[in-house]
């Protein structure tokens, strides 16, 4: 276990001064979210990755509560407090500390306890617009606390779901695809079964009911199961019903007879991930990889090229900034635009600097509807390292 | 430096009544010392070994610390609270009883899901349903999500559960569990079963000898003397 650097506190203060000045200077009202948040609406939310990572524990009251892993959803809860229809725009700006547990033990370069300060915009009524305005604000921060140099790397998980909406497969293997973006080894894995050999293990599954379910009758196939269970002694308990379970077997009756994944299918998917181009040449090499395609793709790959120009037109360098198909992958709940700044003394695994779209987020903390919503934020102790010369 | 060697048992139940019946068929006969519901003692004949008769799980943490030189406990104690297990203990010899198999098991009506893979495509539409991943409850969590990830599976979340864990999906406060069985009948009761592929670990009381434990000339000699009686080598 490495020995954490000492923080020059009032140097960070300082620091954090001026990166809030500029987001309230920008009209982001600064907030102050709870520290201490209820783990089970964040655990759900995250992905696993930083849900292993979460200090969790349990008051005198017995309430599971959880030191916030980061400053996006507790300022979502924030929001919803506020508003709980989820329907005016709202700017926030932040700074505080956040909390992850280190497997491999605590250092400076991974601290358990960080400050992050950031912004959070909710409702926007055009997404390009919105994206573009919170890299170039970030941006605008850092610079004014004395970054002068730095590398900028985007990605757009919108793209992801037009390519895979284009794709020709069933839409319960698009699910599973989607689901497993989040996790590239397991998403490689699926994408091989599905274009090899889809067919998953029958050992088990009643061959009498699988025979008797009708794929296109959702309601006679939750029928069936509930007869088959009773019928066989077995209780239904639990939370998942009848239907899923119906809806689970016509899946695996289905997967059974369908032909794998087409060989150029799997090469687009397979493709489009590995993309990694100038992010001003991006848009022309996926309409190379598409062909002429659908509207959805389309317009995935027009709105990503629109937010390029917006960027450019506010007057970032876009000649250095790379696209990477893969970024984004890391973080459970992006769904568009998604950025990192990295400096050069920290390396590609250590950004300043990252955000992006996050628009099913606010639904799935207790917003009654998706709510467009895009977010940046700095890690201050890095800035605060790469503005003073010093290497981690 | 310790000069006598601490050899914990386990402190009641039948683990106690096994550990002893284990030693007796060396001619060993475990003794307590001063008060007969006190939790020391020693073994006739041997000498240079304190007995500390505690509970199975804090053994482990006896072992892992090197408070207790030797000890006798469950291997699923031993994975399931130490992290990096093989380079603090050295398990020396499963014993026979104690026996207890770590499972995932889930709702018998669940008929679509027989391996662990199939938790993957059902925690999807169970995610569209219900706005939350599959909660697993179990007391395994280390074990648990070591096991699950090499799976691949990653899209549910542990709660911790210290007891009745079979009950749990019936209750609606989970909806699968790692937990331990024997024989299966409880998980049957409470309208469970284990996967086709979802035994953890098949568990059993082992002698296990602390790496970390200080082991001087007179703790070794102990050890030996100990081990030489038991046909152990060290």
């Amino acid at each position: 276990m490495g020995a954490v650097q000492p923080v020059n506190f009032e140097a960070l203060e300082a620091q954090a001064r001026t990166l809030l000045s500029v987001f309230i200077a920008a009209g982001y009202e600064a907030v102050a979210p709870e520290t201490i948040q209820p783990a089970g609406v964040f655990l759900n939310v995250v992905g696993e990755a930083l849900r292993g990572r979460t200090y969790v524990f349990t008051d005198l009251n017995g309430e599971e509560l959880c030191l916030r892993p980061d400053l996006t959803v507790p300022t979502c809860r924030l929001y919803l407090q506020r508003y709980p229809a989820a329907d005016r725009e709202a700017f926030y700006s932040y700074n505080g500390p956040a909390f992850r547990f280190q497997p491999t033990g605590a250092d400076a370069s991974h601290p358990r306890e960080f400050r992050q300060a950031g912004i959070e915009a909710f409702g926007d009524k055009d997404a390009g617009e919105a994206d573009a305005r919170t890299l170039v604000l970030i941006l605008r921060a850092v610079q004014q606390a004395g970054l002068s140099a730095w590398k900028l790397r985007v990605g757009d998980i919108g793209l992801f779901d037009a390519i895979l909406g284009v794709a020709d497969m069933p839409d319960r293997w698009r699910r599973r695809l989607r689901h497993q973006f989040w996790r590239p080894e397991a998403f490689r894995a699926e994408l091989k079964r599905l274009s090899t050999e889809p067919a998953r293990s029958m050992a088990g599954v009643p061959q009498a009911l699988i025979d008797a379910l009708r794929p296109d009758d959702p309601v006679q196939a939750e029928a069936l199961v509930a007869e088959h269970l009773q019928a066989s002694g077995v209780e239904l308990i639990g939370v998942r019903s009848a239907a899923e379970i119906a809806e689970g077997l016509l899946a695996i009756a289905a997967d059974a007879k369908a032909p794998p994944l087409k060989p150029e299918t799997a090469a687009l998917i397979d493709t489009y991930i590995r993309t990694r181009a100038p992010a001003a040449e991006a848009a022309a090499a996926l309409r190379r990889l598409t062909g002429k395609s659908s509207n959805g793709l389309a317009a995935a790959i027009d709105a990503y090229e629109r937010r390029c120009g917006l960027l450019a037109d506010s007057g970032v360098d876009m000649s250095g900034v790379d696209f990477s198909a893969e970024f984004g992958r890391s973080v459970g709940y992006y769904t568009g635009f998604v950025f990192e700044v990295l400096a050069d003394a920290l390396g590609p695994s250590s950004p300043v600097a990252g955000g992006g779209r996050y628009d099913g987020l606010l639904k799935a903390v207790g917003a009654p509807r998706d709510v467009p919503a895009v977010g940046g934020a700095v890690h201050t102790e890095r800035l605060l390292t790469v503005v003073r010369g010093g290497r981690r | 430096m310790s000069t006598r060697l601490t050899f914990a048992v386990p402190s009641k139940g039948r683990l106690m009544e096994q550990t002893a019946e284990f030693l007796a068929e060396s001619g060993l006969k475990l003794k307590k010392v001063g008060h007969d519901r006190g939790y020391r003692g020693e073994i006739e004949g041997l000498d240079g070994i304190d007995v500390a008769f505690i509970s199975a799980s804090e053994i482990v943490a006896y072992l892992n610390s090197g408070r207790a030189h030797i000890g006798v406990t469950g291997e699923d104690l031993i994975r399931e609270n130490i992290v990096d297990a093989d380079d603090r203990v050295t398990l020396l010899k499963p014993l026979g009883f104690g026996r207890a198999d770590v499972v995932v098991a889930v709702p018998n009506c669940w008929m679509d899901v027989h391996a662990v893979a199939d938790l993957e495509a059902a925690s999807v539409v169970f995610r569209r349903e219900h706005g939350r991943p599959f909660r697993v409850a179990t007391k395994y969590l280390n074990l648990a999500r070591r096991f699950l990830s090499g799976k691949g599976i990653a899209d549910y979340r542990i709660v911790e559960s210290l007891g009745a864990t079979e009950g749990t999906p019936a209750a609606g406060t989970a909806d699968l569990i790692v937990d331990i069985t024997t024989t299966g009948a409880t998980l049957a009761a409470n309208g469970l079963r284990v996967l086709d592929d979802g035994v953890i670990l098949r568990s059993q009381a082992n002698l296990v000898a602390s790496k970390v434990a200080d082991w001087s000339p007179e703790t070794t000699k102990a050890r030996d003397a100990l081990f030489a009686r038991l046909g152990i080598s060290g």
